[in-house]
């Protein structure tokens, strides 16, 4: 233990990081600053490649558009499809400053509403340009048919979400994240019809190619025929989402996984706050060890359920039967302003509080009742059918428990992860060609991401960030010819390999999933929703016995040159024992609480977080020292010149 | 173990390559929770199957909450199981009885060469989506998002096709192995869309000329992929598709 | 021209071309029904309805409509049958256990089999214009009855023979049974194979698929089976070979 905190403190001494945030008004900055870039001739554009790792929101929509620029374009995912990346499953909307609805809204209101709900843990000129995007983003998406709701008059339908207090949450039906993903999809694969883009499907990148302190090319295994392959480029673009599938069980699709960040980790690339993760309040609680995932319930359901426990904890009788008396509405008796309609993190810190006190319902007792008797009562049935009716069928079909009669069952689950590789304003990371967008990067959301903003990241990186700084680096850097055959293709190559044929030689006792499920209740019970130094530092010797055991003992089934989900996951697990640790040392590292981080030694006497400005208005960004070392920190400093860090309150 | 597990034979398509012949290979599983996924079901299986050094069956699926398309299986001969309007990962074992048998094959045709025991690969939708699945607009050149009034019924009609999840089960449950859904589907959200029409008579040829070229079979109007599709995706796209052949060829 | 062959050749051209060419023959089945059922009234009216057909546009209508058949009913069939061909090639090897969904398929045993009756069909179209339009195989020769003045055949007669024999009934019952299950699911299908059904009709045209499937067998069925039952050979004329 002490070992631990000894690492963490020399880890405090170390650089600041420059964001090489250009100077002048931040309403002008980023249309300056592109007038400043450095261009490359359309004639030219076609003999650079830049490799995008990623099809979601970010990948597809930059690869689209550098294809669309006159780039080429080497386009790797993991799925079997570009179509299938997990930004499919958002479900809300995208958020605009369109101000469609006259209520206010502006682009500099967009920015102060992200920036406060990020908890002021967030990069200003960065969140000022994502603002001014998001309109951007929604004239390009109806462009592209993207079939967004309308209004009788035929034009574009809002909707409010998050509590935010003005209406510009663009949507499709429950199925936002699908249709913006489809619609980057199609220009994607325009632009392999343009014979811009390659496409490689079904490859997972294993490896960042880095030479002469360049980001060149990446190592690539093809997950059909196990066949491992480089590729060289220019630039090299990760979109390869967050890594909230190190808690095992999470609303991520269960291919989410970290590699490709990690291993630029590893060649370089400093991780940015690697404990900001964001833990949604209204999950359908786990039903047992078996289970894969878990599914997200729309937050929407808070507007009319109410929640509640009983109150006592030896309670046996049915929801129904318990008398108003015995049952402890917690949220609207701790924050009366708001109710059960307070900010994601505080409903789900509130309901682990009240489980943790012995008061949770179902076979687990980690689960608080959702009801809507009272709804159903005051509105009737049908109404209520109306605008929840797709969600009580789906957890009708998963729990087979009809919500009409007896209330739901929710649980906070791990939903988006805030960290990632750190950037700079060009949305480069420390490593010089590598450049990281969307939820892979640290960048826009601070210490908590706000709902209907995840997919407007995506795209304002993906769309307009990403190409503009590529192409000024293209220009700016006139990168060296590099070819496959550089030495440092075959030994991060030959590296590859090694690890492939490690993870298949150990045939232990222990399978994957057993290993990643242990790895996932460490993370939960000390890196979850709420944080301590003591848990802090258990979870960090836990992981590394754990990681110990995992190289020893781990049962990796079949050979390495054919379809192999076990070796493919296991790589990742491994992974994931190695950030789960860093993300440990990050929470340690912040006695604060902020956002999605919550530390128990920093606290309001009411129990709410207190955030630390004086010592933790920073970023901090973590550089991997090799295998045996502690990594060390940097800080980038955040200032805030225009909104004034406040504290949140919602009693 | 809970007192409602029941135990479940199965009969899952093994296949070790693409050019491998393959069989129904017989499992038999216990401590089946009804509550479980399909796909947690054969996660069970897989981890069985490894502690006892037997290679596990290949699946693939992801977002497991039927939106990414990418698990599919023909479960007692039926594209995604048993449920209507559901994917295969939405399937819930208490659909199944205490001792019953399950066929587990991959989604069959040509066109889907089998990768794996039950992954099979259909990179040939992503071929017929570069034909023409897409309206030509470059980023950045778009027009202001209201400039564009679409009528309600229009748009929400597109986003009925526009649901589709690329999974494939309409070419699994299509008697002749026919695409004509999956590729209707895209041609339909355009066709109806102001934004579509521009280019809609070169996507439709183009669409349907790669459609047929990756060899899927013809349509006979049986109507069973719409039964079977996830997102309930209706075969009227099918009859708009053909309108949209007629308009632009004559 | 090379539109016509790039659009027969795709998928959706040989669907048009088999719903329009399905339809139209649909069309000519009904005046088919329409001037046979006449058969049933006895020999001057059905006599007179094929005389008078001969001779409509002095003479011309009888070869072009065959012309025009002879090429809807190729089309139909070669249509047909490609689709059949097609599947095969797209799924090789089939399932090992297959079912029907349910819920909103419309697939049917009528769906399935439309390959197999289609090509019943065809054989049948040949063999019965070869009986009939051509008299090979008739049972006897037939003295020419006047009609309106003008010496015909008497076509009647020969229709009257055949339909005293039990197993040419028992062929006809069969075959136009078959042809019923062929118009079910044939009818509608043709419609939306030319983009013509949409959710406010298609009810009505399922309907009236099966209601004209059910007006066509039983129209059919009737006239070998009442001639059967209550027609006897007409008299006159030679027994071939007697």
């Amino acid at each position: 233990m002490n070992d631990v905190t000894s690492q963490a403190a020399d880890a405090t001494a170390s650089s600041v990081l420059n964001s090489r945030v250009p100077e002048g008004p931040i309403e002008d900055l980023w249309d300056n600053y592109q007038a400043s870039m450095k261009l490359v001739a359309p004639a030219n554009r076609r003999k650079h490649t830049v490799i995008v790792v990623g099809t979601g929101l970010a990948g597809g929509s930059a690869a689209a558009t550098l294809g669309e620029m006159g780039y080429n374009v080497l386009n790797f995912c993991i799925s079997d499809s570009p179509r299938r990346a997990h930004s499919i499953a958002a479900q809300g909307g995208i958020n605009a400053a369109k101000n469609y609805r006259n209520d206010g809204d502006s682009i500099y209101r967009l920015f102060y509403d992200t920036v406060k709900g990020g908890d002021f843990r967030s990069r200003e000129a960065n969140v000022y340009r994502l603002a001014q995007l998001s309109n951007n983003i929604i004239d390009q998406c109806v462009s592209q048919g993207v079939p967004f709701a309308r209004e009788y008059g035929g034009t574009l339908a809002n909707r409010s979400f998050g509590g935010v207090q003005v209406e510009r949450t663009f949507y499709a039906r429950g199925q936002t994240g699908q249709q913006l993903l489809l619609g980057a999809y199609s220009a994607l694969m325009r632009q392999v019809d343009a014979g811009t883009v390659t496409m490689h499907a079904h490859h997972e990148m294993l490896d960042l190619v880095v030479v002469d302190g360049q980001a060149r090319g990446i190592v690539a295994r093809d997950l059909n025929t196990g066949e491992i392959r480089t590729f060289a480029a220019d630039a090299v673009v990760l979109c390869t989402g967050g890594y909230s599938p190190v808690f095992f069980l999470s609303t991520n699709a269960v291919n989410c996984n970290a590699t490709a960040s990690w291993r630029c980790y590893k060649r370089g690339a400093h991780f940015a706050n690697p404990c900001y993760t964001q833990i949604h309040p209204t999950c359908i609680p786990q039903a047992g060890d078996y289970q894969s995932k878990l599914t997200l319930m729309s937050e929407s359901l808070r507007n009319d359920g109410r929640v509640w426990v009983p109150r006592n904890a030896d309670e046996t009788r049915p929801p129904a039967q318990i008398p108003e008396e015995d049952r402890l509405y917690y949220l609207e008796e701790t924050y009366p302003g708001f109710g059960n309609l307070v900010p994601r993190d505080i409903a789900s810190r509130a309901a682990k509080q009240v489980c943790d006190r012995g008061l949770g319902v179902g076979t687990s007792g980690f689960a608080v009742y959702l009801d809507f008797e009272e709804a159903i009562q005051r509105l009737g049935r049908d109404t209520v059918a109306g605008r929840y009716g797709n969600l009580f069928d789906m957890y009708h079909e998963i729990t087979a428990e009809d919500p009409y009669s007896s209330p739901m069952r929710i649980y906070p689950a791990p939903h988006y992860t805030m960290g990632g590789l750190w950037v700079d304003y060009d949305l480069m990371s420390t490593v010089p060609g590598l450049f990281v967008a969307g939820e892979a990067n640290f960048s826009d959301h601070g210490a908590n991401r706000l709902g209907a903003s995840a997919l407007m990241q995506g795209l304002a990186d993906g769309y307009f960030v990403v190409p503009a700084t590529v192409s000024n680096y293209i220009a700016d850097t006139k990168p060296a010819a590099v070819t496959t055959a550089a030495p440092e293709f075959a030994a991060a190559e030959s590296g590859i390999r090694d690890d492939v044929k490690k993870l298949l030689s150990i045939k232990g006792k222990r399978t994957v999933r057993e290993l990643w499920w242990e790895l996932g209740r460490i993370m939960w019970d000390n890196v979850g929703m709420a944080r301590n130094a003591s848990g802090l530092e258990a979870a960090i010797s836990e992981i590394q016995g754990l990681r110990e055991e995992f190289w020893k003992d781990v049962n990796v089934p079949g050979t390495p040159d054919e379809w192999n989900k076990m070796l493919e996951t296991a790589a990742r697990v491994a992974d994931f024992m190695e950030l789960g640790e860093v993300m440990a040392r990050d929470a340690l590292e912040r006695r604060e609480s902020c956002g999605g981080h919550f530390r128990d030694e920093s606290q309001s006497a009411e129990g709410e977080a207190q955030r630390n400005d004086a010592d933790f208005q920073h970023v901090s960004a973590w550089e991997y020292k090799g295998p045996d070392s502690a990594p060390t920190m940097h800080k980038e400093p955040l200032h805030f010149d225009h909104v004034k860090p406040g504290t949140r309150s919602y009693k | 173990m809970a007192s409602n597990a029941i135990t479940v034979k199965l009969l899952i398509w093994r296949q070790s390559g693409p050019t491998a012949a393959g069989q129904l290979v017989p499992f038999t599983l216990e401590n089946v929770l009804p509550e479980m996924s399909f796909l947690e079901m054969l996660d069970l299986l897989n981890e069985k199957l490894v502690r006892e050094g037997t290679d596990p069956v290949a699946i693939d699926s992801d977002c497991r909450e039927g939106i990414c398309g990418t698990c599919g299986l023909v479960i007692n001969g039926i594209a995604h199981g048993p449920n209507s309007g559901a994917a295969t990962c939405e399937v819930r074992m208490r659909s199944f009885r205490d001792g019953e048998t399950i066929v587990i094959e991959p989604f069959r045709a040509a066109s889907f060469p089998v990768i794996k025991d039950l992954v099979v690969d259909r990179a040939a939708f992503d071929r017929i989506m570069a034909a023409g699945g897409y309206v030509s607009i470059n980023t950045g050149s778009a027009p202001e998002a209201n400039a564009i009034p679409v009528q309600r019924a229009s748009a929400e009609t597109a986003m009925d096709a526009a649901s589709c999840i690329g999974c494939a089960a309409c070419v699994a449950a299509c008697p002749n192995a026919s695409a004509s859904l999956f590729t209707s589907a895209k041609i339909s959200q355009y066709a109806l869309l102001p934004q579509g029409r521009t280019e809609a008579g070169r996507r439709v040829v183009r669409m349907v000329e790669a459609m047929d070229a990756e060899g899927f079979g013809n349509c006979s109007n049986h109507g069973e992929c719409e039964a079977v599709c996830p997102k309930e995706i209706s075969i009227f796209n099918i009859g708009r598709m053909r309108r949209e052949y007629l308009k632009a060829v004559l | 021209m090379s539109v016509l062959t790039d659009v027969t050749r795709s998928t959706i051209g040989k669907k048009l071309l088999n719903g329009l060419t399905g339809l139209l023959l649909c069309g000519f089945i009904v005046g088919h029904l329409a001037g046979n059922l006449l058969l049933l009234l006895g020999s001057d009216a059905f006599n007179t309805y094929a005389y008078t057909l001969h001779s409509l546009l002095h003479g011309a209508f009888v070869p072009l409509a065959e012309v025009g058949l002879v090429v809807l009913f190729t089309a139909h069939a070669i249509s047909g049958i490609s689709v059949a061909l097609a599947r095969r090639r797209a799924r090789p090897d089939g399932y090992q256990k297959s079912a029907n969904a349910g819920g909103k398929s419309r697939k049917s045993s009528s769906s399935t089999s439309m390959i197999i009756t289609g090509v019943v069909l065809l054989v049948f179209v040949i063999t019965h214009v070869a009986q009939f339009r051509g008299g090979f195989f008739a049972p006897r020769e037939y003295a020419d009855v006047m009609i309106n003045g003008h010496a015909t055949h008497n076509l009647y007669a020969l229709v009257v023979d055949w339909f005293n024999q039990a197993p040419m009934v028992a062929l006809y019952v069969v075959v136009m049974l078959l042809l019923g299950t062929h118009l079910r699911h044939g009818f509608w299908s043709a419609f939306q194979s030319l983009g013509a059904a949409n959710p406010k009709y298609l009810p009505i045209i399922h309907g009236a698929g099966v209601i004209f499937a059910i007006l066509m067998t039983v129209g059919f069925l009737m006239i070998p089976i009442y001639i059967f039952l209550f027609v006897d050979p007409v008299a006159g004329g030679t027994l071939i070979g007697g």
